[in-house]
């Protein structure tokens, strides 16, 4: 059962069994106080009747006559002290009945008390008549009983009918009652359950939906907590959809890029298989098998360094000098320098910050690599740290400024024959670029058609990082 | 020797280009290697009469579907030769008007027979083929030696064809049957060995068609 049906449900019930409790007491005790009210209105007249009709037997009663005249005497008395709803015994007998009833049984008459006014209040069919006596005395002519006999049905026909009425109140009251409470607990509800429309549309994908928290009770809480949580769901999956979708490219892109080395190599062992061709050509073959080799290998390695940048288990931060890192890049990249003859001119102003030294230092080997290829003999390449940047500046060809965003993309080549002869597998950039990342750094680069290229490591420091 | 076919070869990794060119050539074709799609135009204009080209699409200077238009114009069929093998790249290498379409890394025979194929249906194909003193014209179905007419068979003289269209090139037996035969031929392998002794015989060109172990045959000038 649905939570709003329940609530519901429960407000109505505890709704009618208390307005019930409540409607039934209010009429038992209103049908009560009726009936006690009339009957002692009814033991007031008795009384007064019973003194009334004791004081004339007694002052005016005939002595020394017959029954006859007796008897007429006390129907008179009751005529005229009582009433039409009386009735009067004497010593047991029947003496006078001015009402409509007849004493069917003597013996069922309840015995009358002298000092108080007893009742009984007897149901024939639909007929409650109170029957109501007193007995006294009188000197001489032994005991009376005085009767009332009542027809009090009217008043139990009001009580019932004031019941009906109030019932009909109730069913009608309790119909409006339970459509409201309904209405109105649905509606507390429609949060819930647009929260519930929301969390499918979540689950089905559809990380935009957002609650709209139209109060701030519970619901509205839990409904902004769910929003908060959507929000967070949405970021993370967009981070791994961005992850996935450039690992999907890089492998994309590794795919496309093996496949022109295995060209070559499969389709030059295929010749030595099958062809027929000259010694010279042969060695040719085998030597274009070699070199593709070796492009794989170097290709291969690279996309290691470049998986394992994802992986930050494999990083380990030192407090490193950059004046010592500038030294080991420099002793790595003499010679290479020397034989192009060119020059590297470094100058640092930068004191110690935390790196993974062998990545910072393949970094800066990658771009002075890249400024070596850019180059001409006699040019300088400056490798300058100043503030929270890093520069290798070259004085070469430069890049066409359209192709600057492209760069960094895996297996992007400005110049794709002449770098693939240069030995470059066009992952250098990619990796410089994963590697600045990984010190909350990001690259920045310049280039002028001619005029040379700078590329820069600035370090963004880790509040940098959550900016951007 | 009859005039050979000439294939213009648009590749600009040096290997493959070298690769292409080294097997067109013994198999009997004439090569122009352009390593750079700029240069196409250019070389296309200054020599006439290419029969075919095999173009890569990443190209620098000009792409393959860019040189499309100048391959139409000069009436040159185009087999497109790249490492994309998404079919959306094959529709679209297909529909500019491109012959075949063959996805990097392929096998060299693969490559020879779609060339040949589409040579065959552009009706670029020379003629006739010449193998020492045999002479094949193709439209006649005819084969001679020192002029005199050989009566072959008609298997033999489409195994005859194939090799001599692909020399210096080694098929396996299996590969003659599915040429010759056709796939679904559920012959045995000993009867390309029959027609091979015929065509010996018949030619004599023991010494040119060689039986090449645990391979096949191939026929070598």
């Amino acid at each position: 059962m649905k939570m709003w049906k329940k609530l519901s449900a429960l407000a109505v019930g505890a709704m009618l069994f208390a307005t019930g409790i409540f409607g039934g007491i209010v009429v038992y005790q209103t049908a009560n106080y009726n009936i006690s009210q009339t009957i002692s209105n009814y033991q007031r007249q008795v009384t007064s009747t019973t003194y009334a009709i004791g004081q004339e037997i007694r002052n005016n009663a005939p002595y020394g006559f017959g029954d006859e005249t007796n008897r007429s005497f006390l129907q008179y008395t009751l005529r005229k002290y009582g009433g039409a709803d009386y009735m009067l015994f004497q010593n047991g007998e029947l003496t006078g009945n001015l009402t409509n009833y007849d004493v069917a049984d003597q013996e069922a008459m309840p015995e009358w008390g002298m000092k108080q006014v007893s009742y009984v209040i007897q149901k024939s069919s639909d007929h409650y008549i109170l029957i109501m006596g007193k007995q006294f005395a009188s000197a001489g002519s032994g005991s009376y009983d005085l009767v009332l006999v009542k027809d009090i049905s009217q008043i139990y026909n009001d009580i019932r009918r004031q019941a009906y009425m109030l019932l009909a109140l109730y069913v009608a009251v309790a119909a409006v009652t339970v459509n409201i409470i309904f209405w109105v607990t649905k509606w507390m509800m429609r949060p819930l359950n647009e929260l519930q429309w929301t969390a499918a549309a979540l689950s089905g994908g559809d990380f935009r939906r957002r609650v709209h928290v139209r109060f701030r009770d519970e619901v509205g809480k839990v409904a902004e907590a769910f929003n908060k949580m959507a929000e967070q769901i949405e970021r993370q999956v967009e981070e791994l959809e961005e992850v996935s979708e450039r690992r999907k490219q890089l492998l994309g892109s590794l795919a496309h890029e093996l496949k022109t080395p295995m060209t070559s190599i499969i389709g030059y062992s295929d010749t030595l298989l099958h062809v027929k061709i000259s010694k010279e050509q042969e060695k040719k073959a085998l030597e274009y098998i070699n070199s593709e080799c070796k492009r794989l290998g170097r290709l291969s390695g690279k996309m290691m360094n470049l998986i394992g940048l994802y992986n930050d288990e494999s990083v380990h931060f030192v407090e490193y000098q950059v004046q010592e890192l500038f030294n080991r890049v420099e002793i790595l990249e003499r010679y290479h320098v020397a034989e192009k003859g060119m020059q590297l001119v470094t100058s640092c102003a930068m004191g110690a910050m935390p790196m993974d030294v062998d990545l910072m230092e393949s970094l800066l080997v990658n771009l002075i690599d890249n400024a070596i290829k850019a180059s001409k003999p006699g040019d300088t390449i400056d490798v300058v740290a100043v503030n929270n940047r890093i520069t290798v500046r070259d004085w070469g060809k430069g890049i066409p400024p359209e192709e600057i965003p492209k760069i960094t993309e895996a297996f992007y080549m400005v110049d794709k024959s002449r770098s693939r002869k240069a030995g470059g597998v066009g992952l250098g950039l990619a990796l410089c670029k994963q590697i600045a990342a990984l010190h909350h750094g990001h690259l920045e680069i310049e280039s002028w058609l001619d005029d040379g290229t700078s590329i820069s490591v600035v370090f963004d420091g880790p509040e940098g990082r959550m900016d951007g | 020797m009859a005039v050979k076919n000439r294939i213009l070869v648009i590749e600009d990794d040096t290997a493959i280009s070298d690769l292409i060119c080294m097997n067109l050539t013994v198999a009997g074709y004439e090569v122009l290697p352009v390593f750079d799609g700029g240069q196409v135009e250019k070389v296309v204009q200054e020599e006439k009469s290419f029969d075919l080209a095999l173009l890569d699409v990443m190209l620098p200077g000009k792409d393959g579907f860019e040189l499309m238009d100048c391959m139409k114009e000069n009436d040159i069929p185009v087999i497109y030769l790249t490492a994309k093998a998404d079919v959306g790249s094959k529709i679209k290498g297909l529909r500019a008007g491109a012959e075949d379409y063959i996805v990097k890394p392929f096998e060299i025979l693969e490559l020879l027979v779609r060339v040949e194929k589409v040579l065959e249906r552009t009706g670029k194909q020379k003629d006739e083929i010449e193998v020492g003193d045999v002479k094949i014209q193709l439209s006649k179905h005819q084969v001679t030696k020192n002029g005199e007419t050989v009566r072959l068979k008609p298997m033999e003289y489409d195994l005859l064809v194939l090799l001599a269209k692909n020399k210096n090139v080694a098929f396996t037996r299996d590969q003659l049957l599915n040429q010759v035969w056709g796939s679904d031929y559920l012959g045995e392998t000993r009867t390309i060995d029959v027609h091979i002794g015929q065509l010996r015989k018949k030619l004599g060109l023991s010494e040119i068609i060689k039986t090449i172990p645990k391979i096949g045959y191939r026929l070598e000038e």
